[in-house]
């Protein structure tokens, strides 16, 4: 386990959670400490949202202790939903009734909750206040979904991809937003599959896979363990095998995304000149050719041989 | 409770907000009763009277007369037993009857001797219009065939009888009443499923909301619009067609929210099974049209082949249209009152046994 924590809300251990032959969540474990960021990064069908679900109350694990303020998830579910604040991937709910009136619905099933005025203010949702749900943009649907989860002024708030298919802005904008719930102290528990998303936000993180946790710390320290390398990259030629690409000076793995090929390197200009040469041999160019420091997306690739976003 | 009470009002106004669950629970039901109420009141204005005269003297002969020269009656003739069959499928109004020796008693009659003569007249009070219009014409008829004669020679001795086929507009509202509750019902699966295929059931289930509170709120909004539903088409029955409400409204009312609750729970089994908002319509539209025909909806169910009457001896809605029918314009009955209520009580709780075993949450 990396980085030291105190007083931790949310533990998980062992968890696992079988449908027929498939292991969703195959023996998971993590811990988050209070006011933390966690990301649960990984590709569609890695088991972060079961997992996710699991610790909400949501689903019951088949194998292994959830526990999340200190209340055991299977046993006592009622009690933890006084307390937690959850979002699901989609976010579409009661298309007929404005915002006001969803929030106060919401707010009615909660022994406490915040005044529906500053949840709006908030959410900077004011200028939609009683306009239909239905009418919102994503990015606004997506709010009042988080609005929806700090109804109960919640301890511990669970966002299930909340900024999948969002435009650049509005998806920003829900970056500051969990910025601000950070500032007061919430812990925040996230799914994603943007790499971007994870460095921006997630103080510590767990990248899964096929149902297990494969590397786990602060965004610096998954990078770091995996690559002392920097990346080369450039666009495929045709005619230049990945044989003869392993083969030069430094290279320790060539990697493909999308047209594109990684070399990771110890020294790059070695590794460039190498490449140079064997281009100029063909009569070629290497086009687009960019060095990089190594980021969480080389070490999904590294870890899984597939680009996230797959 | 707050939690009970505000997910009810939430759920009316969705409903409220949904002009299309707004017509088809509201305006589609009003729009058989004029479809069909136009249909049937249409044609000729003459009341049909069936006339039966077993007595054959010159005295009946001058009676029959007297009847044939009025002319807004349709004289039917045939035997009493004829007559009353054809009454009691509705195809004459009403049924004068002379029995033998009446000519004899007009005859002492008019002599000073011995009481007026009796002429038989059957109605069926629970159809008053036609009713009233039968014993008007006949009252005018026999103080025409009376003029002269003090103290009168001729009486009618007005007979009650039930038929089994009301006029069509009594027997529609009622049915329609029957059909509107049985698609507001079966109709509470779509949202269901729908919520359920949005994750809103979800949703809900991450809060501290209980089960019981979700599903109870939707039934308290739909038992809400059953009500307005059944203020809505007995008023219309009862203001635009004449359709006089003979039995308890209290009644009325108690057999709409039971009826309601067994189509609700019917609906929760489509709900149980059906996976998408898309499966969730073809099945109520896989149970509603049968049910809608095969219960006596819009023709009596014994007018059908009997293999179908056997099919509707087991259908929920044959037993709510048809206490309905008892209860609002004192129909004849297919069963007697409790067994209907028993049968659709029945109903009810096997397909909630089978929604708790089946539904799925998420």
């Amino acid at each position: 386990m990396t980085g030291v924590v105190t007083d931790t809300v949310i533990r998980c251990r062992d968890v696992r959670k079988t449908y027929g032959d498939v292991h969703a969540v195959d023996g998971v474990t993590f811990e988050v400490g209070r006011g933390e960021i966690f990301g649960l990064l990984g590709p569609n069908g890695a088991g972060k949202t079961t997992t996710v679900e699991m610790l909400e109350g949501l689903r019951s694990p088949d194998g292994g202790s959830l526990e999340v303020l200190g209340i055991d998830v299977a046993a006592h579910p009622d009690a933890l939903k006084e307390r937690i604040g959850v979002t699901l991937q989609t976010a579409e709910l009661y298309p007929k009734l404005t915002i006001v009136e969803v929030l106060d619905l919401f707010r009615s099933f909660y022994r406490r909750s915040l005044p529906t005025e500053q949840l709006i203010d908030f959410l900077d949702l004011g200028e939609r206040r009683n306009g239909r749900t239905k009418e919102l943009s994503g990015g606004q649907r997506q709010r009042l979904a988080v609005a929806l989860a700090l109804v109960n002024d919640p301890e511990v708030v669970f966002l299930d991809e909340p900024t999948t298919g969002l435009d650049p802005a509005a998806r920003r904008s829900l970056w500051d937003l969990v910025e601000k719930l950070k500032a007061q102290g919430k812990t925040i528990l996230l799914t994603t599959h943007y790499m971007e998303e994870a460095e921006a936000l997630c103080d510590r993180l767990a990248i899964m896979d096929h149902g297990k946790v494969i590397e786990m710390g602060t965004v610096g320290e998954v990078v770091s363990r995996r690559f002392k390398e920097r990346a080369v990259q450039f666009d495929r030629i045709e005619g230049l095998e990945d044989a003869r690409l392993a083969a030069m000076t430094a290279v320790s793995s060539v990697k493909h995304d999308d047209g594109v090929v990684l070399l990771y390197t110890a020294d790059v200009p070695a590794t460039i000149s190498d490449l140079l040469a064997a281009t100029e041999t063909l009569g070629l160019e290497a086009s687009n050719l960019t060095v990089r420091r190594a980021t969480l997306e080389d070490v999904f690739l590294d870890l899984t041989g597939r680009a996230l976003r797959d | 409770m707050q939690a009970l009470l505000s997910l009810t009002v939430a759920n009316i106004k969705s409903f409220v907000r949904d002009r299309q669950a707004l017509f088809w629970t509201l305006a589609f039901p009003l729009i058989f009763i004029f479809l069909f109420g136009a249909i049937f009141s249409g044609g000729s204005n003459k009341t049909k009277i069936g006339w039966a005269d077993a007595d054959g003297t010159p005295a009946s002969a001058a009676l029959h007369q007297v009847f044939q020269a009025v002319p807004v009656v349709e004289l039917v003739e045939g035997t009493k037993d004829e007559l009353l069959a054809k009454f009691q499928h509705g195809d004459v109004a009403g049924l004068v009857v002379v029995d033998p020796g009446y000519g004899a008693a007009v005859a002492a009659a008019q002599a000073g001797q011995g009481a007026p003569a009796q002429v038989a007249v059957y109605t069926d009070p629970s159809q008053s219009t036609s009713a009233g219009a039968v014993i008007g014409l006949v009252s005018g008829v026999l103080a025409q065939a009376n003029l002269g004669n003090r103290p009168p020679s001729i009486v009618p001795t007005l007979l009650n009888l039930k038929t089994q086929d009301l006029n069509a507009v009594s027997y529609l509202v009622p049915s329609i009443l029957g059909m509107s509750l049985m698609q507001l019902g079966i109709f509470s699966a779509i949202p269901l499923v729908g919520d359920r295929q949005k994750l809103i059931l979800k949703r809900l289930s991450a809060t501290p909301l209980r089960r019981w509170q979700l599903i109870g709120s939707n039934i308290i909004m739909r038992l809400i619009v059953g009500i307005a539903q059944t203020i809505i088409i007995v008023g219309i029955g009862a203001l635009v067609f004449n359709v006089k409400i003979t039995g308890s409204l209290f009644a009325v009312a108690g057999l709409a929210l039971l009826g309601a609750v067994t189509f609700i729970s019917l609906g929760y089994v489509v709900a149980s099974f059906a996976k998408t908002e898309d499966s969730a319509n073809g099945m109520v539209s896989a149970i509603q049209f049968p049910l809608m025909f095969l219960s006596g909806t819009f023709f009596p169910i014994d007018v059908m082949p009997s293999a179908l009457q056997g099919v509707a001896r087991f259908l929920p809605l044959t037993y709510l249209s048809d206490a309905m029918r008892q209860v609002m314009v004192n129909g004849a009955a297919f069963a007697p009152l409790a067994v209907c209520v028993a049968v659709l009580a029945g109903w009810a709780v096997v397909c909630f046994g089978i929604s708790a075993r089946f539904f799925k949450w998420v």
